[in-house]
């Protein structure tokens, strides 16, 4: 008896368990056909303290993007009309992808847009955070979208390919909040939007591009880095992946690809402990993908100014990237923790605070390139007209001659 | 004492290991990171001997105890029939509160991690009255619960810890030297304060059938038990860095939310949720159960199912008392909870057993 009443209890309860119905104990049970899944949200100051939030989903995978937008005095009052008035579908936050914060936004502050992100249970410290700049975040993911060309897609698109092309890296929200606690301050992806001619109907009116990095102090952008700053900050933040250079040669243009940069740090102390120099090496490898005008790769002396060029180049992009991070006085590269790592009882030891020393310090920037091959064509016969200086013939000829 | 309600010793074990999941997982890796910094990773090397001398020294201490005496009757032999009966009574009382702060803590995770606009009375409501059901029943049918859930267990904490990988960050745990062991012992305090809750449960000691060759079963089961304290730790702070690791309530499921398995599977912190509430739910009946063995051990009752549910009123009503709000609960479970436990566990039973032993009472 005792086993039968428990069987139709268990039964009674399992009829909750599924189903569309109200009867069911899921009180957040969502229809599937009721969902919008947002992959981008945007934040925009309004000015006065009002902010704008956009976000930008589809309802499924055949369904067309769509765009909604509410104001608000806050982040949390904003996203809360936006969730809970009637877009004709219910939006869920979890597949979020990409914040992308207006420029006037991210100059007040971006902290708001931060502990949403961390607070709210249903988005993910992965989400990348972007700055937009020239314009609102609004207006950009307005621009971008397609007919055929989701803007979400544009803009994953950009983040997975950013740091092949070595012009920048999209940093999570959970890597600026922990570089902010830790150095108190961090570096976050700035985005445009560029007007192009359209070719394809698909795709929206603006083109996004990177833009450099912009760094936060205190949860505000206090500036923005160069081009070659950027390149700097990423190959000393082992962010790295690759990218295209072009070297000048006397009479010929040698475009490379850099697919190898490793950093090492050398602290110097002096007796009484002080941190007196940094030493940063630099080994980079690269491969001939171009050569353009009179250039015979094959020639060591050739392959020697290459490597030259390449060293001075990405040095000098290392050295910027310091400079700069010693004229805020802003440690956004880290370098105090990879000191600590490389000595970290010398480091304990220093009888200086690292921000006394950091904007004075004296840092070597020294490199080392390899040209470690080209693709298929080694010296193009047509190149070097008649008289062929291609290696492979000369070595033969002297064969023969021997 | 029912010769039927019988279980093994492996079968204790692992009702303590899937016990302990629910309280490691709410101080660690905070507590520790709190006093170890970017050391507390190797905390647990320090913990681990420490739990495993508690462990040996209660192994030792119940050797020439008669089998169905546990840590009840042996507090009754040991300090006499008064003194025995208030640590009895203490033990009983602090455990349903314990029980009531575990439903709150459950209650107060699952709003924070999947329904923000939930009701923590409802969850703490329904916890207790699933797990009043469970401690009502059987010991072996709440050991047989946990043999069965534990390779679930398993498999999700081992498949969310190796899926954290890609995001651990080196610079997050390095540098630690020697001149971290100072911190790193401090750091080994939580996560030994977690262990030592395991000596609760010898007051179901006495449901243990004893094995004619003594094997050291609990140890392989304390070792795995430092290997979740150990990845828990590693990979929430190798993730979020010291000091966004100790300034977020659930760090650990701030990271399985992140958690992306192969490229293809996300989301799955609802998974993990759910689960972590099991072990909530095995504990919370655990310690229903405990607190109705002292008082059948100290009334002199035959049955203990008659206590359970008085106990499980006491436990909710503490479960509602104990803070006004997720902030002031947070207090109690940083700081108070770990102290009372730290003291009882660790301190006052061993020193119990130890009394009855040098009596030669047991």
């Amino acid at each position: 008896m005792k086993k039968a009443v428990c069987v139709c209890l268990a039964l009674a309860v399992a009829l909750s368990l599924t189903g569309c119905s109200g009867l069911t104990i899921f009180s957040n049970y969502r229809r599937l056909e009721n969902i919008e899944l947002v992959r981008t949200v945007t934040v925009d100051s309004q000015g006065g303290g009002g902010v704008n939030v956009s976000v930008y989903g589809t309802a499924g995978e055949q369904s067309e993007a769509r765009m909604y937008e509410r104001s608000g005095p806050s982040v949390g009052v904003a996203m809360g009309k936006l969730l809970l008035m009637p877009l004709g579908r219910e939006a869920i936050l979890s597949h979020t992808e990409a914040l992308l914060m207006g420029e006037e936004l991210a100059k007040e502050s971006i902290r708001e847009c931060l502990d949403y992100v961390e607070r709210f249970s249903e988005m993910r410290l992965d989400t990348g955070v972007l700055i937009v700049r020239d314009g609102t975040a609004r207006d950009l993911l307005a621009g971008l979208s397609g007919a055929d060309t989701p803007a979400s897609d544009t803009i994953a698109g950009l983040g997975r390919n950013i740091a092949r092309v070595g012009e920048g890296y999209f940093f999570t929200a959970r890597e600026i909040a922990s570089s902010l606690a830790d150095n108190g301050c961090a570096l976050v992806q700035c985005v445009r939007g560029v007007e192009e001619e359209k070719l394809f109907e698909e795709r929206g009116e603006l083109n996004l591009e990177p833009a450099g990095f912009a760094v936060v102090r205190e949860g505000a952008v206090c500036a923005y880095l160069t081009d070659q700053e950027t390149l700097g900050a990423i190959l000393l933040l082992g962010k790295y992946k690759s990218r295209n250079v072009d070297l000048a040669l006397p009479g010929a243009a040698v475009t490379v690809s850099v697919d190898l940069a490793q950093t090492e740090l050398e602290p110097v102390f002096d007796r009484e402990g002080r941190l007196t120099r940094l030493r940063v090496r630099l080994s980079l490898r690269a491969n001939v993908i171009n050569v353009a005008g009179m250039a015979d790769i094959t020639d060591e002396a050739v392959r020697r100014t290459c490597e030259e060029a390449l060293t001075e180049q990405m040095t000098g992009a290392v050295r910027a990237a310091v400079r700069r991070g010693q004229e805020l006085a802003l440690d956004y590269l880290d370098l105090e923790g990879a000191i600590r790592r490389k000595a970290p009882l010398k480091t304990a030891d220093m009888p200086d605070a690292w921000q006394d020393i950091f904007p004075l310090l004296a840092v070597d920037v020294e490199g080392k390139s390899v040209l470690a091959r080209t693709y298929d064509i080694a010296d193009p016969p047509e190149l070097f007209g008649k008289e062929d200086k291609n290696p492979w013939e000369k070595l033969i000829e002297s064969l023969k001659g021997s | 004492m029912g010769k039927t309600d019988r279980i093994t010793e492996r079968q204790l074990s692992v009702l303590i290991f899937v016990s302990l999941l629910s309280p490691m997982i709410r101080i660690l890796p905070a507590s520790a990171v709190l006093f170890a910094g970017r050391a507390a990773w190797l905390s647990t090397a320090l913990a681990l001997p420490a739990g495993a001398a508690l462990v040996g020294f209660t192994r030792w201490a119940r050797k020439n105890a008669p089998e169905e005496m546990g840590l009840a009757d042996m507090a009754l032999a040991g300090l006499g029939p008064v003194a025995g009966r208030v640590f009895d009574i203490l033990c009983a009382l602090w455990l349903t509160f314990y029980g009531g702060f575990i439903a709150r803590s459950a209650a107060e995770r699952l709003l924070a991690t999947v329904y923000p606009n939930g009701n923590t009375p409802v969850f703490i409501v329904v916890m207790l009255a699933v797990a009043l059901f469970t401690a009502s029943g059987l010991t072996k049918t709440l050991s047989r619960t946990a043999e069965i859930l534990m390779p679930i267990l398993g498999a999700v904490i081992a498949v969310v810890l190796l899926s954290a990988l890609p995001d651990v960050s080196a610079g997050n745990l390095l540098p630690v030297t020697y001149r971290d062991l100072k911190a790193m012992a401090y750091g080994a305090l939580p996560i030994f304060d977690v262990m030592a809750a395991s000596g609760y449960f010898l007051f179901l000691a006495g449901r243990v059938r004893r094995p004619k060759a003594q094997k050291p079963n609990a140890f392989p089961w304390l070792i795995l038990l430092a290997a979740v304290a150990f990845g828990v730790t590693f990979f929430t702070l190798g993730t979020l860095g010291e000091k966004l690791a100790v300034s977020m309530e659930n760090a650990f499921f701030m990271v399985v939310r992140n958690i992306k398995v192969l490229g293809v599977v996300e989301r799955m912190e609802a998974v993990v949720v759910t689960v972590w509430i099991v072990t909530d739910f095995i504990f919370l009946a655990a310690v229903l159960m405990i607190v109705a063995e002292i008082w059948r051990t100290v009334t002199g009752a035959k049955k203990r199912a008659v206590f359970v549910a008085p106990s499980a009123a006491l436990s909710g009503a503490a479960a509602f008392l104990v803070a006004g709000n997720a902030f002031a609960f947070q207090r109690w479970s940083d700081f108070i909870v770990p102290a009372v436990n730290l003291l009882l566990a660790a301190v006052l039973i061993p020193a119990v057993m130890a009394v009855g032993k040098l009596r030669r009472r047991y």
